[in-house]
């Protein structure tokens, strides 16, 4: 192996190996000082952005540079591919991992100083950013995937990071389940890609499909990434990603793992290339996400929530440029919009202070925003809208009624058969108080 | 729908009343840009603490003190001591339960050596497995439960299910309060929104060809009847209450379970309805009965569709048989404590068991609670008044011998104790004094980068008069320069923050411009002080400022704003008036200094929605610089001077005042209108800006003691930087620790605690008795700091003991929302109190008022005061008094003075407060800080 694969496996590995010593660590019993973990982190994603700096301009010169270690296990003919590569396409996004997981990072060694979850934290964090370069330096979809499930795990658990209210838990349950759902396309895809050409690899260009398998290939990839990168009709999850700590929505919802979805589409873009069709339904996906995306977060009066919307609009542009198979303008708008965005939602908390500053800067009357539609759109229609985007057009709603419901009645139905009749509780004497609802936080003495 | 015409409007009014009473509880924070403290349980200052805690506490669902556990190890560090738990427990009326045991010595023995607190949850585990096993590991404990467990019947009530509707309508209900209130994050306003929030919403409901969830399918058509009907939002409630029951009488439980629901929102609603003001950009028709208007067509619809039918099965964990377990536990805990053996309780008769059990009952862990807090209290309480009385019977009153170079005046507040003392220890030729940070100038302030102006007051009190900030002759130009340039960029800001949100603009700005808010990304995270530094730099090179003066001259009666009605400028009686209010009761009447300085404060931070929480309470969350600039220009006009001499204030011509604003936050400190300063008192302005320069360095340090993030090991400079770092990190949830320490008000001459080192714990107000006769000007304080001292001491009380009920929880997750206040992620209730990051570091105590007077002149002053007497009598506040001449200590208790008789030791003695303080964290006693008791030469360094 030569130096820059060698950089390469580091870069990769690097926060993995510090997720499993300070993870092991922990499971012994021993709970590092916030010091050491906020350093740690430091010197470990600087080190990684210094070889993120050289595997730039390795690859600025040379295509690609490629690490292999044979499989992982093989059964019968399927192997499964330990190979990582990164070329023009995975290297900015290895940097723009690298360097927002570092200052992410750096803000949230202040942010939760002195929070319990802190250790949890930053464990998290190491963990995702091993998934979300482990995805975008992979070599194989096979690897891919392991990278994305990391990126998906550790997403739904910094949204119930909190995990005493009930809010945050339920909403990382549901964004797990459409994750999971979603998910299912890219595994289908990895089968059929075995299936008919015996690989999944892509270090040695696309392997050869036959037009019917390309776009059905295509499909299966689109639907998991419109998933991961809450495209219609998926958006309903993105604003319940919110209850996190706000780094952690920051890196997750503004910069990588909502484009996570687009970088799978642009590896596919041989592929999507080839089929006119799985390139419309792109474009068509992409565009009904940004018109859905810029009209909800126009109804958004929340901080958080109206910055998803916004993210959400950029990424749907986004789709529309890789399925026009614009590769250097997506890549180029992913990242700026991921820049920006986490910046906006690091200081999301100033929106206040930001607001009344601009509003006295101008002299206290702000021009109002949104009264085109009043004027262009009669009432009926302008009220519609509005409603529509208040309920984020109805699609939680509709996922609500149309499929978890009727879900929950099947199974409901399907259980009724394994349950056996349980005695009635037995009457229960009602008399002087209970002691006053004091418990709380004393289990007191033991 | 009953009868028409004047039944149906007293039916309303009916219904109104019974609202407003619901209503009460609701909290009372506005909208979160001013933050003004209060009493998280101000609508049950009619009741004793205790019992309003307790009361509170069932309604909220809250605790209303820390936890037993919590007061346990503050039993076992020695905070809380056995003489205060038993001078508590003897103060309450004692009975015998039967022979050789009362029910002081039960009391006693269930808090020490204490007893467990025991649940339905976890009882049978605890037998099997857990503690309880563990004591069965010796057979007459055993036993002993065994004879408990004959005799105990159990009973108990079953806890209210949880009102599984909520979880239907919040989030529809949670998004349309938002968006009606948004003061401007959304790119739509809501349609109709002018209309008032019940109209806005059911014309926004009641079209067609939307989807509604599956609990509320009908709401549409239910919106479509009522504006059928042409309700009005009290139609529809007394439309949704009549559906419901018959009764008038069950209205108030309804409509106060469901304004309760939801308290935040709908405590917002009402705030805004009562004063609507408070918007900070677009006014609304906020009103409460809109808001229960939309919530109960909702919920009846919710319950239509059969919403309210998934009540949860009764929780297996919480059978019969647990309930009498864990009851048994209780008594045998207590038995066990008292050292009984199985067959004394075996022995007793019924009605000696009936009375045994129940009096463990009454002795609840609630109430085990109340009693250690008030112990924790009155530990408290001795030791501050310990304290206070040894320093005056061995130091005496501090005397400054001579002249002193310089008077400073600061707010009351607590943070700036220790700045005080900082001053005076490096420059012990100061004086300071202390007065309520608005200094008795209550105005409507503009500044004149202020599109509008600001009452910089305490909230009780409507400023009558206006004052502008405007250029000084010749500086016209630069000021229009100075607009026209802030314009353009505030135009900036605006476009390039609405533009990347949207959709084609937001193509173009974060593909072509996004990778530029690195910039700002890393300089703030990465050298975040530098970075600011930097933007400071760039906003003097671009933005020039003007000098600047205040309109504080008004020579007619006559001349009052044209819009607002308000006086313009001050009368040079009124300004006379003014500048008296604060040097009178202060007792500086004559020996002035050559230099006074009045220093207002306010805090500045990044990141922080409730960055207004830091500013001055006496100035109604707002920065009290331009009060103190204000005071200080009245005082140097001569007109004033020959007023206030023919009272008794006799400021020598040599005499000048000089106004200044110290932010709290990163100790910077500014002093204004120097270019006026004679050129004779030049030499002393830069001596008091030397003495200040070591003074906020030495406060940094002493703030910085508290701060796990900063190096044990700083020193003054380094400290200074660490706390200018924390007003402008971006990532930093506690910029400074606030009123974290407030503990004590000090009511007095600044000789009776100067170089006591009180741990930035005591309010200090200046207050001189010899000079105020009558009283009046003790009334005038009171008036003013009792309200914003005990706001402050009880918020952070309730948000220190329930951080989740009462407080806003921690700050992490928090989401501003309608740029009025926060929630937790995405749709929450609104969050009011404070962040679980302000308050970490208190001790919940109720404020301790020390007033240097007679019990009797004090008495005369509450007597008259109808509030002061409700604080006091109900126990919101602590009273105490140390005696002017005779230096005697008088406490308040049980609706009397008595004397406060203790030993009194030495205070220890330290060279200097960095000695006392240097390397520990946690709060710290009084000590005697032993600086040079005059000074000799100019006294400065």
């Amino acid at each position: 192996m030569n130096a820059f694969q060698n950089i390469l496996v580091f870069v990769v590995v690097a926060p993995a190996g510090i997720f499993a010593v300070f993870a092991l660590l922990w499971l012994l019993g021993w709970n590092p000082s916030e010091r050491l973990l906020s350093g740690t982190t430091g010197i470990t994603f600087s080190a990684c952005s210094a070889g993120v700096a050289a595997l730039i301009w390795k690859t600025s010169s040379a295509l690609s540079v490629t690490a292999t270690f044979g499989s992982w296990f093989a059964v019968g003919t399927y192997h499964f591919p330990l190979v990582l590569m990164v070329d023009r396409l995975s290297v900015p996004f290895v940097a723009l991992a690298v360097v927002l997981s570092g200052l992410i990072g750096q803000f949230s060694a202040t942010y939760l100083h002195r929070e319990s979850g802190f250790l949890r934290f930053f464990l998290l964090l190491h963990l995702f950013a091993f998934g979300s370069l482990l995805a975008f330096a992979a070599g194989s979809f096979d690897l891919l995937a392991a990278g994305w499930e990391i990126v998906g795990i550790t997403s739904v658990l910094l949204i119930g990071f909190f995990e005493r209210r009930p809010a945050p838990v339920e909403n990382g349950l549901y964004v797990f389940g459409i994750y999971r759902t979603c998910d299912m396309g890219l595994l289908v895809a990895i089968f059929a890609m075995h299936h008919w050409a015996g690989t999944a690899s892509f270090v040695a260009g696309f392997p050869r499909f036959t037009g019917a398998q390309e776009v059905i290939i295509c499909l299966l990839l689109l639907f998991a990434a419109s998933g991961k990168a809450a495209q219609v009709p998926f958006s309903g999850w993105l604003p319940r990603a919110m209850e996190g700590p706000t780094p952690s929505s920051a890196i997750f919802y503004g910069a990588i793992s909502i484009h996570a979805g687009a970088y799978l589409l642009l590896r596919a873009q041989p592929l999507l290339a080839q089929s006119v069709i799985a390139s419309c339904l792109v474009i068509l996906i992409g565009a009904i996400t940004a018109i859905h995306g810029t009209i909800v977060g126009r109804a958004s009066a929340d901080a958080k929530t109206s910055l998803a919307y916004a993210t959400l609009t950029q990424v749907g542009i986004v789709f529309i440029e890789i399925g026009l198979g614009w590769r250097w303008l997506a890549i180029a708008h992913i990242l700026g919009n991921a820049t920006i965005r986490t910046m906006q939602y690091l200081r999301a908390p100033s929106m206040l202070h930001d607001y009344h500053q601009m509003h006295s800067a101008i002299g206290g009357e702000l021009s109002p925003t949104g009264t085109q539609l009043e004027e262009m759109l009669p009432e009926k229609v302008h009220l519609w809208l509005y409603r529509w985007a208040l309920d984020r057009g109805h699609l939680d709603t509709m996922t609500e009624r149309w499929i978890i419901d009727p879900l929950s009645q099947l199974s409901a139905y399907l259980s009724r058969g394994d349950q056996r009749p349980s005695p009635s509780p037995a009457p229960i004497p009602t008399g002087c108080a209970a002691e006053p609802s004091t418990s709380g936080s004393s289990q007191g003495g033991n | 729908m009953t009868g028409a015409g004047p039944s149906k409007s007293s039916r309303i009014g009916r219904l109104r009343h019974v609202m407003e009473h619901a209503a009460h509880p609701l909290p009372r924070q506005g909208p979160i840009g001013i933050f003004v403290h209060h009493n998280t349980l101000h609508a049950f200052e009619h009741l004793p603490f205790e019992e309003a805690v307790k009361q509170a506490g069932q309604l909220f669902e809250a605790e209303p003190y820390m936890s037993e556990a919590r007061y346990r190890s503050e039993l076992s560090r020695g905070r809380i001591q056995l003489v205060d738990v038993d001078a508590v427990i003897d103060r309450e009326p004692d009975s015998l339960i039967f022979s050789g045991l009362s029910r002081s010595s039960l009391r006693r023995a269930m808090i020490t050596p204490g007893v467990r607190e025991f649940d339905g949850a976890t009882i049978v585990w605890r037998i099997e497995q857990g503690d309880l096993a563990k004591d069965f590991q010796a057979p007459a404990l055993r036993i002993l439960f065994d004879a408990c467990f004959t005799r105990a019947v159990p009973h108990e009530e079953e806890p209210a299910a949880p009102r599984p509707v909520d979880e239907v309508i919040h989030p529809w209900l949670i998004r349309l309060c938002s968006v009606f209130l948004d003061q401007g994050t959304a790119y739509w306003p809501m349609p109709n929104r002018e209309k008032g929030f019940y109209e806005s919403v059911r014309t926004l409901l009641s079209g067609g060809g939307g989807i509604f969830p599956k609990y509320l399918v009908g709401l549409g058509e239910e919106f479509r009847r009522q504006q059928h009907l042409g309700f009005s939002a009290a139609d529809s409630v007394l439309d949704y209450l009549d559906s419901i029951t018959p009764e008038e009488t069950e209205w108030a439980e309804i409509v106060q379970a469901e304004l309760l629901a939801l308290p935040g929102w709908a405590g917002l609603m009402r705030k805004l309805e009562e004063e609507p003001t408070l918007a900070p950009h677009h006014i609304l028709p906020c009103s409460l009965m809109d808001f229960l208007a939309v919530r109960l067509t909702m919920a009846r619809i919710a319950a239509q569709r059969g919403a309210a039918e998934t009540i949860p099965e009764e929780s297996p964990l919480k059978t019969q048989e647990r309930r009498r377990l864990s009851r048994t536990a209780r008594i045998y805990d207590a038995a066990r404590v008292l050292r009984l053996s199985a067959e004394e309780v075996a022995r007793l008769s019924q009605s000696e068991w009936v009375v045994f059990s129940s009096e463990i009952k009454a002795f609840n862990g609630l109430e085990r609670r109340r009693v250690l807090h008030l112990a924790y209290e009155r530990a408290h309480e001795r030791e501050i008044l310990r304290g206070l009385a040894s320093h005056r019977k061995y130091r005496g009153l501090f005397d400054q011998g001579q002249r002193p170079v310089a008077q400073v005046f600061f707010c009351l507040d607590e943070r700036e104790e220790s700045m005080r003392r900082a001053l005076e220890e490096t420059s012990p030729a100061v004086e300071t004094h202390g007065a309520a940070g608005y200094f008795g100038v209550a105005v409507d302030y503009k500044g004149i980068d202020d599109p509008h102006g600001a009452a910089l007051c305490p909230v009780v009190v409507k400023p009558k008069h206006a004052i502008v900030e405007q250029p000084k002759a010749g500086d016209g130009s630069v000021l229009n320069s100075r607009r026209w340039r802030r314009r353009i960029l505030g135009l900036l800001m605006r476009n390039s923050f609405v533009s990347s949100k949207t959709l084609l603009r937001g193509w173009l700005s974060t593909a072509a411009l996004g990778l530029l808010s690195a910039v700002p990304l890393i300089g703030h995270l990465l050298a975040p002080r530098r970075y600011a530094l930097l933007r400071e730099w760039l906003n003097k090179a671009f933005l020039p400022e003007p000098r600047t003066e205040l309109t504080l001259m008004r020579n007619t009666r006559q001349s009052r704003g044209a819009v607002s009605g308000l006086l313009m400028g001050f009368t040079a009686e009124e300004k006379a008036e003014r500048v008296a209010s604060v040097l009178g009761p202060a007792g500086l009447v004559h020996n002035f200094a050559r230099l006074v300085v009045i220093l207002g404060h306010g805090s500045s931070s990044l990141n922080n929605p409730h960055e207004s929480a830091h500013d001055c309470g006496a100035c109604g969350g707002r920065r009290g610089g331009p009060n103190a600039r204000l005071f200080a220009a009245m005082a140097n006009r001569q007109e004033v001077r020959e007023r206030l001499r023919e009272e008794g204030i006799d400021i020598p011509p040599d005499t000048w005042f000089v106004g200044g604003y110290h932010d709290t936050c990163n100790d910077g400190i500014d002093l204004f209108d120097l270019d006026a300063v004679p050129s004779t008192h030049l030499p002393d302005v830069e001596s008091i800006r030397r003495a200040f320069d070591h003074a906020r360095a030495q406060n940094a340090l002493e703030r910085s003691r508290r701060f796990e993030s900063c190096l044990a090991n700083a020193d003054t400079k380094r400290a200074l930087r660490h706390v200018e770092e924390r007003s402008e990190h971006l990532a930093q949830p506690r910029p400074e620790y606030g009123h974290c320490t407030n503990s004590v008000c000090i009511i007095g001459r600044r000789r009776l605690t100067r170089g006591l080192f009180l741990d930035r714990r005591a309010f200090l107000l200046s207050y001189d008795s010899s000079v105020d006769p009558d009283n009046d000007a003790l009334a005038a304080l009171l008036a003013a700091a009792v309200p914003v001292c005990a706001g402050i001491s009880l918020e952070y009380y309730f948000s220190f003991v329930d951080n989740d009920r009462y407080g806003c929880g921690t700050k992490l997750p928090h989401n501003v929302t309608s740029l009025m206040g926060v929630m937790d992620g995405h749709a929450s209730d609104l969050r009011t109190g404070l962040p679980w990051q302000m308050v970490e570091i208190h001790e919940p105590v109720r404020i301790l008022f020390v007033v240097e007077t007679t019990p009797g002149r004090l008495e005369k002053v509450i007597d008259i005061s109808p509030a002061l007497k409700q604080l006091l009598e109900n126990r919101w506040i602590r009273l105490a008094t140390i005696d002017p001449a005779s230096a005697r200590v008088h406490v308040h208790r049980d609706g009397g003075f008595e004397e406060f008789h203790e030993d009194l030791e030495r205070l220890p003695v330290a060279l200097s407060s960095y000695e006392w303080y240097a390397g520990k964290l946690q709060h710290l006693s009084m000590a005697w800080i032993q600086t040079p008791r005059t000074a000799t030469g100019d006294g400065l360094r």
